[in-house]
């Protein structure tokens, strides 16, 4: 009953917030359907599919709330541009932006200039294929001996230093790069986000908790940085993996690069340490290799070899 | 697939690899043959699914045999999307997306004996040696110093196409691929066929 007190409160409330502009009408949307819900005769007893009220109690006080109608207008449009679907440009990179900068707080840029201005050179080339070639792409080898490569949106892409050393040559950094760029480009953590955390932030928001944009965008994108241990949908991942394979033959490289860093990934003791979140967020490599063996086919038949780039390829010292 | 099922095969492998190596093989011989024979010598890869096996590193080429999903193979040369491989004294080209490499060593079969083990000869803890699991990612403070030096390695568009022209990287026009149909689940497949050699 509280919880559906709540609800109705936390309706009313968006709806006496005030809408200043068409980026509310998604969120207005949602709200009417959850109103909806709310009011509609109990055809079944409980709503199993109604959003998951924010994990933490907040109390609902509506008077205090309403008297926050002037607040924070960036962080409230983007807590509504989130949910609506409808992030903007800024708005995506805002939420990358605290998801890298709490990555880098766990595990910091290695300290070799030099192999960061080359993985952003080729990161940056590969991105280039995308539709998305004008994002502010930034790449980046972090400290960890874990086994594993992490996105968020906007355009931050991050591979730790354990799994650089795992490649061969540039082709293969091409293949990891152009995966981590598709979770990007299909936008997967940002709607998993959308999913997951736009009602737990809303709740937070309304109980008057939240000061300023960082606090809502951390809100928004749960504790620290979290989100990249959050696994993806299986789908999302075979995707990544099949756009990692194009926009490496794009980019004028071997297609295989990626499909050799999955093979020797799976050389790895499923036991060990250094895969295990990735193991945990990622289809077993012997699966994606199957996926993209299904994917390809013989639709890569006609292309020209690309290159390997080993002659290039930037060793660790 | 399921893992379970990936390992019931890989364990059955494991067991059964010298009976069933040489029903692995059909070249318009009747198959599922009883096999004797053992699996190819220095054998350092399986096939991930069957594939033919051609005369060159082409579609075009002519088939030899087919190979089935499960066989182990030798390794012995690549050009582009082709593996030259050798199974059972036929050698010829596969595709390298119907290879799983390296099957033998520490790798992708071992998780059996792996299960419930330290494996052997891996020291898991080294020396400075940084993990970023769950909770060390959850924890994590943000850090704007650390965001602003990344920052600074940023590559601009023009930047990246001078790279690219510098080491004679041609873009090419390649379409996204679909996803594959349901029904080619990967290792889904013809473990019953396999079981029947035994």
């Amino acid at each position: 009953m509280k919880r559906k007190l709540f609800w109705l409160s936390a309706v009313l409330l968006s709806v006496g917030l005030g809408v200043n502009s068409g980026q509310a009408s998604d969120l207005e949307d949602m709200f009417k359907d959850v109103l909806k819900k709310k009011l509609a005769p109990p055809a079944q007893p409980t709503a199993p599919q109604q959003p998951v009220p924010p994990a933490q109690p907040v109390a609902p006080t509506p008077p205090v709330a309403v008297t926050q109608k002037p607040a924070e207008k960036p962080a409230d449009q983007l807590l509504k541009a989130l949910m609506g679907g409808k992030t903007s440009l800024e708005e995506e990179t805002r939420i990358g932006q605290q998801i890298a900068g709490n990555l880098l707080g766990a595990a910091p840029l290695v300290r070799d200039d030099s192999l960061q201005r080359y993985v952003n050179r080729v990161g940056r080339w590969v991105a280039l294929q995308t539709e998305r070639p004008d994002l502010a792409w930034h790449f980046g080898v972090i400290e960890s001996d874990d086994l594993n490569a992490f996105a968020a949106p906007g355009g931050y892409i991050f591979l730790t230093k354990g799994l650089y050393r795992k490649l061969k040559n540039e082709a293969e950094l091409a293949g990891v790069l152009g995966h981590e760029i598709g979770h990007v480009i299909r936008k997967h953590h940002l709607k998993l986000l959308q999913k997951s955390q736009g009602i737990a932030a809303l709740g937070g928001l309304l109980g008057g908790k939240l000061k300023n944009e960082n606090e809502v965008v951390q809100n928004i994108i749960g504790n620290g940085a979290e989100v990249v241990a959050r696994g993806l949908d299986k789908d999302a991942e075979y995707e990544a993996d099949r756009i990692g394979v194009v926009l490496s033959a794009r980019a004028g490289y071997d297609a295989y690069g990626l499909p050799a860093v999955l093979a020797e990934i799976g050389h790895v003791a499923k036991t060990d340490k250094s895969v295990s979140l990735l193991f945990k967020t990622h289809p077993l490599p012997e699966d994606r290799l199957g996926h993209l063996s299904d994917a390809v086919g013989d639709k890569l038949d006609a292309l020209a070899e690309g290159q390997s780039g080993v002659g290039r390829f930037y060793r660790l010292r | 697939m399921t893992r379970g099922r990936f390992c019931l095969i890989a364990r059955w492998l494991g067991l059964a690899g010298l009976v069933v190596s040489g029903s692995l093989l059909a070249m318009g011989t009747p198959p599922q043959k009883p096999a004797r024979s053992v699996s190819e010598a220095g054998a350092n890869a399986v096939m991930l699914k069957a594939d033919e096996l051609r005369a060159a590193p082409d579609a075009g080429a002519n088939v030899l045999a087919r190979v089935e999903k499960g066989a182990r193979v030798r390794l012995l040369a690549s050009q582009g999307g082709w593996r030259q491989i050798s199974i059972l004294g036929k050698t010829g080209w596969v595709r390298v997306l119907s290879l799983s490499a390296d099957a033998q060593s520490s790798g992708a079969w071992s998780d059996l004996e792996a299960l419930g083990k330290t494996p052997q000869g891996k020291v898991v803890a080294v020396a400075g040696a940084r993990g970023l699991d769950e909770e060390t990612l959850k924890t994590a403070v943000y850090s704007e110093s650390e965001l602003q030096f990344l920052h600074t390695f940023a590559m601009s568009r023009g930047e990246a196409e001078q790279f690219a022209q510098a080491a004679g990287l041609q873009a090419r026009t390649l379409s996204y691929l679909d996803a594959p149909k349901q029904s080619e689940e990967p290792g889904a497949v013809n473990a019953t066929s396999l079981l029947k050699g035994n």
